[in-house]
């Protein structure tokens, strides 16, 4: 979805220099300065100010919804449609398995989609809207429900500040979990490395989009992972499945970079297809930019719907 | 440099530790964790010329630490040059060679003579050696006086020489004489010679040898034996030993079987072994004897030709062969000189023939001289035993006079109070004798059972001489006659019987006789035994076994003619009659000649108990034993190690050497620990 990241200005933090923050909510805190409350849209339609869209009546509907004047001037019955501008419903799905605790710098992957979790969660919380919390593995490890109340903010940041534990990654197992607790239709963001097998991927994100969620999602990668620049021939140890290949870089570097590069255009397609933002953040971006990243595709999320629509 | 505990050297083959290490570690030094192995395809390494290169430093460093360590353990020391043993303070060595039966098995003494040379070889310049060789008797083949007459360069092939001639006979082990003579011969000059004295037995050491004679034997200080024993690869062995039947009264004729032991080795296998005669085609008898045990068997019936029982089937022959003879007779002719008719139970000759019945190993013949002519040369040379009878003519009395003269004993007994026969027979003027006038009868008393007569009788379940009654006797005036000694008394205190010595023999006089009208001696129980021990002490005969053993002495027949004896080889041998035969060296049949008198010699029973010896039985007789032989050669080696043991504790390179090992472990633990900091820092890849 979004372009390669671009290059960190000055006016960011440098995310080497927010990592050293220890407190998380500190480090939230600092990220979400300078961004303000009410600037999403709902996804809900309701009686509000806003209007969305007209729709042919069908039996069964509500007939308050009737726009009476249109069936004065030429007999047709339309339900008119407006934006309701409630609070949001935001559950953020961390992923804490083994591969995202690689790091070629003095922060890992999951790390930064701690941060950035827990820069999303504060800033949501400003707006005043619920937010939840799932971390996983291969299996669901911390769940808190979508709340906006005092002190869930802190609960939040206490459950992603907890170590990971587990192995590998495991989609399927969560998203299905979340699918189950949250029968109300919200935002759902994914932070998660996506590097597994691009076929256990594609069933558990069709699984959300298919229960209405909003879905974002932010596949965090490592510069290292992206450009493979390692200079020395060693053991390569898969911190997932514990197994070791001796490599030299330089020989598989390209074969690497194909492989890869193929693998983020599958995955993008399926998301393409699911109608799932996609962001591809880099460990050396700033945190600022992601926070962007975010908001635009929040704002464009209507007129994709609207875009579908018309499809 | 030299080392003391070389063996530890063997440790600085562990330097093969650090370079595998180094091997496996230049494939697997860095391990770079990444998130996912997904998209990556193995790739062999390259192996960079430059990482073998730090390698090898380190592996040199290491390698280095683990050959001084391995150095100071073997503790090495710098020789240093050691003053020469003085001259004369050599070794006393007695080398005991056994030559006895047990040593013709397999090549046991080709074996022990090999191990005689190569010591005699190993022998150093002041050394003194003495070589015996030993079995019933010790021989000494070169002794220490000849040892040191013989130039240096002359001993060993002297020695040498009389070594190769040298053979195992078929006598018995006597190991105890053997030692005893060792002993001495290390103690002649010994005053001179402060040196080591030792005692080397070759032998097969088995444990039939004799030790006996060791008991109670206080052994010299300084002196130590050694057994160099040589094994035999075959131990099973059975032997056939004769249970000789001295006892035996059979009736002259008659065979009796023989009775046997036949002994099994317990290291033996097998149980049952056949035993034929040498001669004959009669079916062998299986003998059955669980191994380590002896059973009695009786031979099976010989052949007429046959003398030697042969048993089979076990390892070692030479003990398997023993040689038998039936019990001889001994011819012993008796001459009675008198006019009595043979079938007369009033005269003395009727008894005579009864008293000497014919048995299987004596055969007594009684020749009558009734003539008044003298008796025949020939006669009176065979007779063993003379008596007289009432009247004798002067011609037969000279007989019998030289008769005792030439060593034998004439019984005269006094029939009558006017017999003239002893007087004329001792050439007396005159011998006054008296009739006595017994109350009743007469009782024999003050017997002299010291006396050969009647010595038989002197246990006091014998002794009783009061049935017999002597109705009637005669009165000897005992001081006329000179060396007269009374061997018994009547109890009226005449003499009954009295042995006056003439020539080399004597003459009995017996003042009464056993015809019925004198005496009841010829129907008492102690008749036979009386008349057989006067007979045994007139011929003089040697008591003739029933076999001999190798190396014992055989008694001759006396005789006026030197014998000759024919040996089982064919050889034949002169031995003055009546001396004792000592050359007894082979088992076989000897036979004397004249005469037709054989004699067995067979293995000594003890030498077929081939067991080997244990050192504990000549322990515990307090013999010095050194357990495992020492050459020259590995005492020299033992002496040189404790100097060395000395110098290398003077030196204690060892302590330098670990030194150094902890200096360069420093080294090495501070140029890997900054290896490893370069390497570590390297892992992580560059962004």
């Amino acid at each position: 979805m979004t372009t390669a990241p671009s290059a960190p200005s000055a006016s960011f933090l440098d995310p080497a220099a927010l990592m050293s923050i220890r407190n998380l909510e500190l480090r939230a805190r600092s990220v979400v300065e300078g961004f303000w409350h009410g600037l999403h849209r709902s996804p809900y339609h309701g009686f509000s100010v806003e209007f969305t869209e007209y729709r042919p009546y069908t039996p069964g509907d509500d007939p308050r919804y009737l726009d009476w004047k249109l069936v004065g001037r030429t007999d047709r019955y339309y339900i008119k449609k407006f934006e309701d501008e409630t609070n949001l419903r935001c559950h953020l799905l961390v992923d804490a398995s083994k591969s995202m605790t690689f790091g070629s710098r003095t922060y890992t992957k999951l790390d930064y989609a701690r941060t950035f979790a827990a820069t999303l969660g504060y800033f949501l919380a400003q707006q005043g809207d619920a937010t939840g919390l799932l971390t996983f593995d291969e299996r669901v490890r911390e769940y808190l429900p979508a709340r906006h109340r005092p002190g869930h903010l802190r609960h939040l940041m206490l459950a992603l500040e907890k170590p990971a534990a587990g192995t590998t990654t495991d989609l399927a197992a969560p998203l299905r979990r979340i699918a189950e607790l949250t029968q109300k239709r919200g935002l759902i963001v994914l932070l998660s490395d996506l590097l597994a097998p691009i076929e256990t991927l594609e069933a558990p994100l069709a699984m959300l989009t298919a229960s209405r969620h909003e879905v974002v999602v932010f596949q965090v990668l490592d510069p290292a992972e992206l450009n493979f620049d390692f200079t020395t021939a060693s053991r390569f140890l898969d911190l997932e499945t514990g197994r070791d290949l001796f490599l030299e870089p330089s020989i598989a570097r390209t074969d690497y970079q194909r492989r890869l590069g193929e693998h983020l255009t599958a995955v993008r397609s399926i998301c393409q297809r699911l109608g799932i933002a996609h962001v591809q953040l880099d460990t050396a971006q700033p945190l600022e930019l992601a926070l962007f990243d975010f908001l635009k595709v929040r704002a464009s999320r209507g007129k994709i719907i609207r875009r579908k629509a018309a499809a | 440099m030299n080392l003391l505990a070389p063996l530890f050297a063997l440790g600085a083959l562990a330097i093969a530790g650090p370079i595998i290490f180094h091997l496996i570690r230049r494939t697997t030094r860095e391990q770079t964790p990444f998130s996912t192995l997904m998209f990556l395809q193995p790739s062999p390494p390259r192996i960079t010329k430059r990482s073998r290169l730090d390698n090898l430093w380190l592996l040199l460093l290491r390698c280095l630490v683990l050959g001084l360590l391995a150095l100071a353990f073997a503790r090495p020391f710098l020789p240093r040059a050691t003053p020469a043993p003085p001259p004369g303070s050599g070794q006393r060595t007695v080398l005991l060679l056994d030559t006895s039966a047990s040593m013709r098995r397999e090549k046991l003494f080709d074996e022990a003579r090999a191990r005689v040379e190569k010591r005699l070889r190993a022998a150093q310049p002041g050394d003194e050696i003495a070589i015996l060789t030993f079995d019933r008797q010790t021989r000494t083949v070169l002794g220490f006086e000849e040892w040191r007459k013989l130039p240096g360069d002359q001993r060993l092939p002297t020695v040498l020489q009389r070594i190769a001639a040298l053979q195992p006979g078929w006598a018995a082990t006597h190991l105890d004489a053997a030692l005893l003579q060792a002993v001495e011969t290390l103690d002649q000059g010994s005053a001179t010679q402060p040196g080591r004295r030792e005692i080397i037995v070759f032998s097969d050491s088995q444990d039939g040898a004799r030790l006996n004679g060791l008991q109670g034997f206080q052994w010299p200080r300084g002196l130590a034996v050694t057994l160099d024993p040589v094994v035999a690869k075959k131990q099973q062995n059975a032997s056939l030993q004769w249970i000789s039947e001295g006892e035996d009264n059979g009736k002259p004729g008659e065979e009796t079987s023989l009775r046997l032991r036949v002994n099994n080795a317990p290291e033996s296998k097998r149980e049952q072994y056949p035993l034929r005669w040498n001669q004959g085609t009669s079916a062998p008898l299986e003998a059955y004897v669980p191994a380590g045990q002896g059973r009695i068997v009786r031979a099976p019936t010989r052949p007429a030709e046959a003398t030697a029982l042969l048993i089979s089937g076990d390892d070692t022959e030479f003990d398997n062969q023993l040689f038998l003879l039936p019990p001889q007779a001994a011819q012993l002719p008796l001459l009675f000189v008198g006019a009595d008719a043979d079938q007369d139970p009033k005269g003395s000759l009727y008894y005579l023939r009864r008293a000497f019945p014919k048995t299987a190993r004596q055969n007594v013949e009684i020749t009558a001289h009734r003539t008044e002519e003298s008796i025949p040369a020939f006669r009176l040379q065979q007779a063993q035993l003379l008596i007289l009878g009432d009247t004798v003519a002067d011609a037969p009395l000279a007989s019998a006079r030289q008769f005792a003269r030439d060593g034998k004993i004439v019984i005269a007994p006094l029939t009558s109070a006017t017999s003239t026969s002893v007087a004329r027979l001792l050439e007396l003027p005159s011998l006054p004798i008296t009739e006595a006038v017994p109350k009743d009868y007469a009782l024999l008393a003050q017997i002299d059972f010291q006396h050969p007569f009647f010595a038989a009788f002197a246990d006091p379940r014998f002794s009783d001489f009061s049935k017999i009654h002597w109705w009637k006797h005669r009165r000897v005036e005992v001081s006329g006659l000179a060396g007269a000694q009374v061997v018994a008394r009547f109890d009226s205190g005449d003499p009954a019987l009295v042995q006056v010595p003439l020539g080399k023999g004597s003459v009995v006089i017996l003042a009464s006789s056993w015809r019925p009208v004198d005496s009841q001696l010829a129907l008492s129980s102690k008749f036979v035994p009386l008349l057989h021990s006067l007979l045994e002490q007139s011929s003089n005969l040697p008591a003739q076994k029933a076999q001999y053993f190798i190396g014992e002495e055989v008694p001759l027949p006396g005789g006026p003619q030197p014998l000759t004896i024919r040996k089982p080889d064919g050889t034949e041998v002169r031995a003055p009659a009546g001396s004792k035969f000592a050359g007894t060296d082979l088992p076989g049949i000897y036979a004397i000649t004249p005469g037709i008198q054989r004699f067995v010699v067979n293995l000594a029973p003890d030498e077929s108990r081939l067991t080997a010896l244990t050192p504990e039985r000549l322990t515990s007789l307090g013999v010095p034993l050194r357990t495992g032989h020492e050459t020259p050669a590995e005492l020299l080696r033992r002496e040189g190690q404790a100097q060395a043991t000395e110098i290398e504790s003077q030196q204690k390179l060892w302590r330098w050497l670990i030194v150094a090992a902890l200096g360069l472990l420093l080294l090495e633990t501070l140029f890997a620990g900054k290896l490893s900091r370069t390497s570590g820092s390297s892992t992580v890849a560059p962004t």
